[in-house]
């Protein structure tokens, strides 16, 4: 026994990946439908964008690039198609330099084909990318055609109907931000605290145990956790919203659901490596290298 | 004459006296560290004053904090071409030296040239880096699809791997912390999935039971992370701003010079 | 000219005339007394027989007007509005609105500028171009009557002139002032205090006072030295702690002769990082050891330099590695490959996000404000020591405020939170 777990000890890492790998794409080959449940974070977020009423303005930001797009594209989806449902008007931008702007206009273009009915300009609007997101969000505070006197086609927002009435960013009743890396905090600092404006924040599953601070703090209104919060949103939204149903079940297309599946099989997979190499410390006792000293 | 202020202020402070500083550091080293000292001061007190006075020269649109930001912006841009120099030359001398692994570095040489040329070629026709009016995509978007997005999912995606290894090499039950750490990130990632149900799946008797203690392991990872994660990641940052103000006025006020290359005494 | 009897030849006549000599009967009276007896005796309404006087609708009840109307330039701002503000009047019709307009002496044509629901109270009108008099109209404007059709609205209250202008104090933000102020003080005094020649302690940091033997072990390995001053640029203060480190380093490996290389993702933090490292080996009297190639520029895109910076430990498998500044997703793969190499590996972050990685991964971890302190121990300078002893003074005063907070919050009492609270 001894020597299995010095073994197991000793293994190359690499077969380790190899497992990890497998793990993950049987799933995806594979699909099981785990159920997914719903935490007060994200029913948070929900309930507060089905509070919205028709004619409402909220602010769809494109925070992240393509390195984490399958947690933080679905979110955004799911957040535009529920507008969409509600009739409320979105104004898309993107203020993550790398990607950011290609990941709106493609996930824009995905679901407004979705809603026949909708018209540019008038229920939503693409602003685009700027640079340097701390100053482009004071600057909101502002006016907001000092920051964006253009939409991504050029039009300045003087023409474009749906921007008439919103000078600047109080005049939007939500702030979501997808976000990677401390954009998504940005809008926490710069924009909820300073002038009021709610924000709902989507972040990678890696940030998220920060935002738990932001969330208890009351400068959250709600939080979609990576993936999970993602797969809990499509959730809610095919909950509340049945002929959403049908966007979720194709094959074809990744939703946070469906990788929910993926996520399950590794967290099992890692739970497993975690009590194995404890089994084997328990059982070897070695040392090995320095210890993690903080 | 309208007088902007800000704007002469920014112009005299971040170029006038910088070309200054150059010239007089050339005759006297002494002030090479001076100048260099008083831009950071000027250019620190600015956002803070802006913070708490909103008249228009320092705040307003065209104020100098707004115009700072732009200047920070033009100079990443000018620090962008140093890194590209230095980035052409070392791979240019490892080629011409034919170091070990020179080939890559011929490799990382042409794709430097290959994407700058699809933009500027955008820039040229006036066709952008997005997509042609028929809708197909510019030669610079055809590279950011075809190779940049994959490959930055790909070197995101290792993350997977690495932390499967590291959670079989590192989470072990050493001491009493270790162990708590151990024993809340295991229900914290059992909490977040639906790993009771995966694993009583081929089980159908003890799917509602699987299915409520789901549920409750959810809650409780929620709570893990709602409460004594909130609670932690309070204090740190907390106290993380608070060394970052005290870091922040050390610099403002010339005290910590380290990051200029000069000692305490220079 | 026909007359009556008289007529125009080949006309009828207009009137009958008549007979000569017949005498004129008189009208028959017996008839119509006999009529009216009847219409008498059958109650018939007298009214039947008057004209109906004209009865108009009731006029509805006048509207009042709003009461203390007041104009004034928006208080704390950059300028460009005017905040408005005034009392509903008790009795409003059901639909109603406040209307508000504006005009621009002398002209005084009035322009409808919005309709407010009751209960607001307030209005900013953010489109006032700065010093130019404005006067402010308001008046309760209700649904159209239905009985007339009318226009209901109340008596207009008008307001003195007012221009809007930039000022000097933002508003709500005393509070921050104070503590921003309070808190440099404290700093300044401990600096002051530590100048004087007062002793400071400083608690032992283990992952700074490994720095040495990272560096040494590097130094008898022959192997070299990386150092990753995160991924952000020169405008994060923790990019600024980690070239302070980074200093310090590159003074200890110019001190030993062992070879450093600084990989850089952003360029202005490259141009840093560079003149950091020729200073270092110029103040330790080692200028012939430094080279251009020591501090090199990767990319900007994240996990491409991640990629290269993996790439580049695998192939020169380091002694040490310093992993030092701000990290996001990248710092789990960095710091894995680094372990794989078998480099002692230090890190440190000051946002908490990548900590479980590096403390997972790594030797020894600096969090949170011990990155920022780093300076101050390596260097033992008294006016270093005296801020990091100031900022903990301000850090003890907040945790005596939040217990406070606490306490009175949990009687029902949130005056402290309240005053805390900024915008």
């Amino acid at each position: 026994m001894k020597r299995i777990f010095t073994w197991l000890l000793k293994l190359d890492r690499r077969w380790i990946f190899l497992f990890v790998l497998f793990s993950v794409a049987t799933p995806i080959v594979f699909p099981i439908g785990l159920p997914v449940t719903t935490t007060d974070s994200t029913r948070r977020a929900f309930e507060y964008l089905e509070s919205l009423k028709p004619g409402d303005t909220i602010w769809l930001s494109f925070d992240y690039g393509p390195s984490s797009a399958p947690e933080n594209d679905p979110m955004a989806e799911a957040v535009m198609r529920q507008c969409f449902l509600k009739h409320v008007k979105v104004v898309v931008l993107a203020l993550y330099p790398l990607g950011g702007l290609g990941l709106a206009n493609t996930a824009v273009a995905k679901v407004t084909a979705e809603f026949p009915g909708l018209r540019y300009g008038e229920d939503y609007v693409n602003l685009g990318y700027k640079d340097g997101a701390a100053a482009v969000m004071r600057r909101l505070g502002e006016d907001i055609a000092g920051a964006f006197p253009t939409d991504v086609n050029g039009t300045p927002l003087s023409r474009i109907p749906m921007m008439r009435g919103v000078h600047d960013i109080r005049n939007v009743k939500l702030v979501f931000t997808a976000a990677t890396g401390v954009i998504g905090e940005w809008w926490i600092t710069q924009v909820h605290s300073q002038i009021g404006t709610p924000v709902v924040i989507g972040p990678t599953a890696v940030s998220a145990p920060k935002y738990y601070a932001y969330l208890n703090a009351g400068q959250l209104v709600g939080m979609l956790s990576g993936m999970k919060g993602a797969a809990e949103y499509e959730r809610l939204l095919r909950d509340t919203y049945p002929q959403m149903a049908r966007f979720y079940k194709s094959t074809r297309t990744f939703t946070a659901t469906k990788g929910m599946d993926g996520q399950t099989v590794i967290h099992t997979v890692m739970i497993a490596f975690i009590i194995l190499g404890n089994l084997a410390f328990l059982v070897t006792r070695e040392t090995g290298r320095p210890e993690a000293a903080a | 004459m309208n007088f902007d202020f800000g704007r002469v202020a920014l112009v005299l402070v971040l170029a006038v006296v910088p070309i200054i500083g150059i010239a007089l550091g050339m005759r006297a080293p002494a002030l090479r560290s001076r100048i260099p000292i008083l831009i950071g001061i000027f250019a620190g007190l600015i956002p803070i004053f802006s913070l708490y006075i909103p008249k228009q020269f320092l705040s307003g649109p065209t104020g100098m904090s707004p115009r700072l930001d732009q200047w920070l912006i033009i100079l990443a841009g000018f620090a962008l071409l140093l890194g590209i120099v230095n980035v052409v030359q070392n791979n240019s001398r490892k080629i011409s030296r034919r170091e070990k692994g020179w080939f890559f570095a011929a490799v990382l040489l042409i794709g430097l040239l290959v994407t700058s040329a699809f933009g500027i070629w955008g820039w040229w026709t006036k066709m952008g880096i997005g997509f042609m009016p028929d809708g197909s995509p510019t030669p610079f978007k055809w590279v950011e699809d075809r190779f940049f997005q994959p490959l930055q999912s790909t070197i995101f995606s290792l993350l997977a791997f690495f932390m499967a290894s590291a959670a079989f090499r590192a989470f072990r039950a050493r001491n009493t912390e270790a162990t708590i750490l151990l024993i809340a990130a295991g229900l914290v990632m059992a909490g977040r999935v639906p790993l009771l149900e995966f694993l009583a799946a081929p089980f159908p008797p003890l799917h509602p039971s699987a299915s409520a203690a789901s549920q409750f392991l959810g809650g409780l990872a929620e709570r893990i992370m709602d409460i004594p994660n909130g609670a932690a990641q309070s204090g740190i940052i907390i106290g993380a701003a608070l060394g970052a103000a005290s870091m922040a006025i050390r610099v403002i006020l010339g005290i910590e010079r380290g990051y200029l290359g000069l000692g305490q005494g220079e | 000219m026909t007359g009556r009897g008289k007529r125009r030849a080949g006309t009828a006549p207009v009137f009958p005339a008549r007979r000569r000599g017949a005498a004129a009967r008189p009208a028959p009276k017996l008839p119509l007394l006999l009529l009216l007896a009847a219409a008498l005796a059958s109650g018939f309404p007298a009214a039947a027989f008057a004209i109906a006087p004209e009865i108009s609708p009731p006029a509805p009840p006048p509207i009042e007007p709003p009461t203390s109307f007041t104009a004034l330039d928006r208080p704390g701002d950059t300028g460009g509005a005017v905040l408005l503000t005034w009392k509903d009047p008790p009795t409003l019709p059901d639909g109603a609105a406040i209307e508000i307009l504006r005009s621009e002496p002398p002209a005084y044509e009035w322009s409808s500028l919005a309709l407010v629901k009751p209960g607001a109270g307030k209005y900013e009108d953010a489109t006032a171009a700065d010093g130019k008099l404005y006067r402010y109209e308001i008046r309760v404007q209700a649904p159209v009557d239905a009985a007339t059709g009318a226009a209901r609205v109340s008596p207009p209250v008008v307001s003195d002139s007012v221009s809007a202008r930039d000022n000097w104090f933002r508003t709500g933000r005393e509070n921050s002032l104070i503590a921003s102020i309070l808190f440099v003080a404290i700093v300044l005094i401990s600096i002051a205090w530590a100048r004087s020649g007062h002793e400071i302690f400083i608690r032992r940091i283990s992952g700074l006072n490994a720095v040495d033997e990272a560096i040494g072990r590097a130094t008898e390995l022959g192997k070299k030295v990386f150092f990753i001053p995160g991924i952000q640029s020169m405008d994060d203060i923790q990019t600024i702690a980690s070239i302070a480190i980074l200093g310090f380093v590159a003074r200890s490996t110019a001190r030993y002769g062992t070879d450093l290389d600084v990989p850089n993702k952003d360029p202005i933090t490259f141009v840093s990082a560079r003149e950091a490292v020729r200073g270092a080996y110029l103040a330790e009297g080692r200028p012939d050891l430094f080279r251009e190639e020591m501090v090199n520029y990767v990319t900007y895109d994240q996990f491409a330099y991640t990629a290269a910076v993996s790439a580049r430990m695998v192939r020169e498998k380091p002694a040490a590695i310093f992993l030092i500044g701000y990290f996001f997703a990248e710092s789990l793969i960095l710091a894995e490959t680094g372990q794989s190499t078998g480099a002692i590996q230090i890190a440190g972050q000051a946002d908490p996000t990548q900590l479980p990685f590096f403390v997972a991964t790594c030797d020894y971890v600096l969090i949170g404000e011990e990155l920022y302190a780093a300076s101050a121990y390596l260097s033992r300078e008294p006016v270093l020591l005296g801020s990091t002893r100031g900022q903990d003074i301000a850090k003890g005063i907040l945790i005596l405020l939040g217990l406070a907070g606490v306490a009175l919050a949990s009687f029902g009492n949130t005056w402290l939170s309240s005053v805390m609270k900024t915008q």
